[in-house]
C-alpha cells in the first residue's frame, strides 16, 4: 500500500506544471494520514537520488517540481534549437537583489540603493512577472511598492525568501574579491 | 590564469556611478571606511573623461555622485571651530551608500550563480516549442476587435478606482521602441498582459496607438487562434524578409 501512495504522489508532481506544494499533495491525499504521505515524499525523493534518471524532483518556490538533470542541457537545447537560454542583464540582477533583500522597497529606494534610475529596469522586472505591485507607501507622493514574487523564487531555485544568500555568504564573497586582488597584486 | 587577461574583464562598462566607485576604492586599496576624499575625486573625474568606459545613458547620475565627491571634499577642507565630532564624518553618506551597494552586487553575484545553475535544470512550466506555430493557423484580428478588447480593458481599470499622481510625458516614438524591443527579446507579445500593466491611462493610450503604428506599417501583427482566444503581437515575418531582400 505504502508503495502505491509514492508512486501516486510521483504522478501528482509530474502532472502539475507549478511547484506542488506539500499542503496541496496533503489535500488531494486526505484520505491518508499526514504523516504516511511525508513519509512517502521522503521516499519518493531518495528514490529519485538513488537512481539512474535524466530527471529530478526538486524543491521550488515552496513545492516539487520535475525538472531534467543539469548535465543534459547541451541535448536539451539542441532539441528545442537554442543557443543559450537568456539571462537576467547586470542591471536586473542588481535591481533584484537590492529589492529581495529589502522589500517591499519603493522605485526611489531601489534607484538610491543603486545610485541609478531603475525606472525602465522594474518595468523589465514587472514583465518577467519577477517582481509584483504590493500597493503605495503612505508617504508624500504615495509611491508604488514592489515586492519579489513566488516566480522569482523558482527563477533562482530558492524554496523561501529565506534561502537567499545569508549575510555571511555575502561578506564570505566580498572577503574572497579581497583576497583575490592581494594576490594578484603580490604577483605584480 | 593570466594577469592582463582578469583586468580586461574589470574595465566592462560600469553599471553606475556606485560601481565604478568601489572599483577605484579596490584598485586603489583604499579602507572604505577611510576614504581620502582628494585622491578618489581626482580618480573618480579622470574616469570620466574617458567616456567609452562609462554607460553614456548614465552619464547625469555618474556627474550626480562627482558633485557628491567634490561637496564632501570641500566640507573637508573648511576650517572649523571644533574639529569634527566622530559620527559627523562628512563621508559618511557616502561610506553607508557604497557599504550597502557593495552588498547588494556581491548578492547579484551569487544569485547569477543560481540563475546558471537553475537554467540547466529544465521544467516543463516554460519550454519552448517543439513545432513553431504557424502563423496560418491563426486569425489576424480586425482593428475593431482590438480597439473593443482596449476599451474593454480599459473600462475595467477604470473601475478599480486609481489615482495618478505624477504626470510624465511619453512619446509614440518611445513606445514603439519599447513595444519592439519586448518582441525582439520575447517572440510575442500578449495584449492583454501588457496593457494592464501600464500605469496610467495615459499610458496605455499611446501605447495603444503605437501598437497601431505598428501594424499600420505591416512591421507588427495582431493574431488569435479564434474568437475570443487571446491576442498576440508578433513580428511581421514577411517584413522581415522584404526587409533582407
Amino acid at each position: 500500500m505504502k508503495n502505491r501512495l509514492k508512486e501516486v504522489i510521483e504522478s501528482l508532481i509530474f502532472i502539475s506544471l507549478e511547484p506542488l506544494t506539500l499542503e496541496k499533495i496533503k489535500n488531494v491525499l486526505q484520505e491518508y494520514p499526514e504523516k504516511e504521505v511525508e513519509q512517502a515524499i521522503k521516499e519518493l525523493l531518495e528514490s529519485y537520488v538513488t537512481n539512474e534518471r535524466g530527471i529530478q524532483i526538486i524543491q521550488s518556490a515552496g513545492g516539487y517540481l520535475f525538472s531534467t538533470s543539469p548535465e543534459h542541457d547541451l541535448w536539451i537545447r539542441r532539441l528545442f534549437k537554442l543557443e543559450r537560454k537568456t539571462k537576467l542583464s547586470s542591471a536586473a540582477l542588481e535591481a533584484l537583489s537590492a529589492i529581495a533583500y529589502h522589500q517591499p522597497a519603493t522605485l526611489a529606494e531601489i534607484s538610491a540603493m543603486r545610485g541609478v534610475d531603475s525606472t525602465h529596469t522594474l518595468k523589465t522586472l514587472l514583465q518577467k512577472k519577477l517582481i509584483k505591485i504590493v500597493g503605495r507607501k503612505k508617504s508624500p507622493g504615495s509611491p508604488l511598492i514592489y515586492r519579489t514574487t513566488d516566480k522569482f523564487l523558482a527563477y533562482f531555485g530558492l524554496t523561501d525568501i529565506k534561502d537567499l544568500p545569508s549575510p555571511e555568504e555575502i561578506s564570505k564573497i566580498l572577503e574572497e574579491e579581497k583576497d583575490l586582488e592581494e594576490e594578484e597584486s603580490s604577483v605584480h | 590564469m593570466d594577469a592582463s587577461a582578469t583586468y580586461q574583464v574589470r574595465l566592462e562598462v560600469f553599471e553606475g556611478p556606485l560601481d565604478l566607485l568601489l572599483f577605484l576604492i579596490r584598485k586603489k586599496k583604499i579602507d572604505i571606511k577611510d576614504i581620502p576624499m582628494a585622491t578618489i575625486t581626482r580618480e573618480y573625474l579622470e574616469y570620466l573623461d574617458h567616456k567609452e568606459r562609462i554607460n553614456l545613458d548614465r552619464e547625469a547620475e555618474f556627474l550626480l555622485i562627482a558633485s557628491l565627491l567634490i561637496y564632501i571634499k570641500s566640507q573637508m577642507l573648511l576650517p572649523r571651530e571644533k574639529a569634527l565630532d566622530e559620527g559627523k564624518d562628512p563621508r559618511q553618506i557616502l561610506v553607508d551608500q557604497l557599504l550597502d551597494y557593495q552588498k547588494i552586487k556581491a548578492a547579484s553575484l551569487l544569485l547569477r550563480k543560481k540563475e546558471e545553475d537553475e537554467l540547466q535544470k529544465w521544467k516543463r512550466t516554460a519550454l519552448p516549442s517543439l513545432f513553431p506555430e504557424e502563423e496560418t493557423d491563426f486569425m489576424e484580428v480586425s482593428l475593431f476587435n482590438l480597439a473593443e478588447s482596449f476599451f474593454s480593458l480599459m473600462t475595467k481599470k477604470e473601475k478599480k478606482k486609481t489615482r495618478t499622481i505624477k504626470r510624465k510625458e511619453f512619446s509614440l516614438e518611445e513606445k514603439m521602441k519599447e513595444i519592439m524591443a519586448v518582441l525582439k527579446e520575447n517572440s510575442f507579445l500578449d495584449f492583454l498582459d501588457y496593457f494592464s500593466q501600464q500605469e496610467s491611462f495615459e499610458e496605455a493610450f499611446i501605447s495603444f496607438f503605437s501598437l497601431l503604428e505598428l501594424i499600420k506599417s505591416r512591421i507588427v501583427i495582431a493574431i488569435q487562434k479564434g474568437p475570443f482566444q487571446p491576442i498576440k503581437v508578433k513580428l511581421r515575418q514577411e517584413s522581415y524578409l522584404k526587409r533582407k531582400r
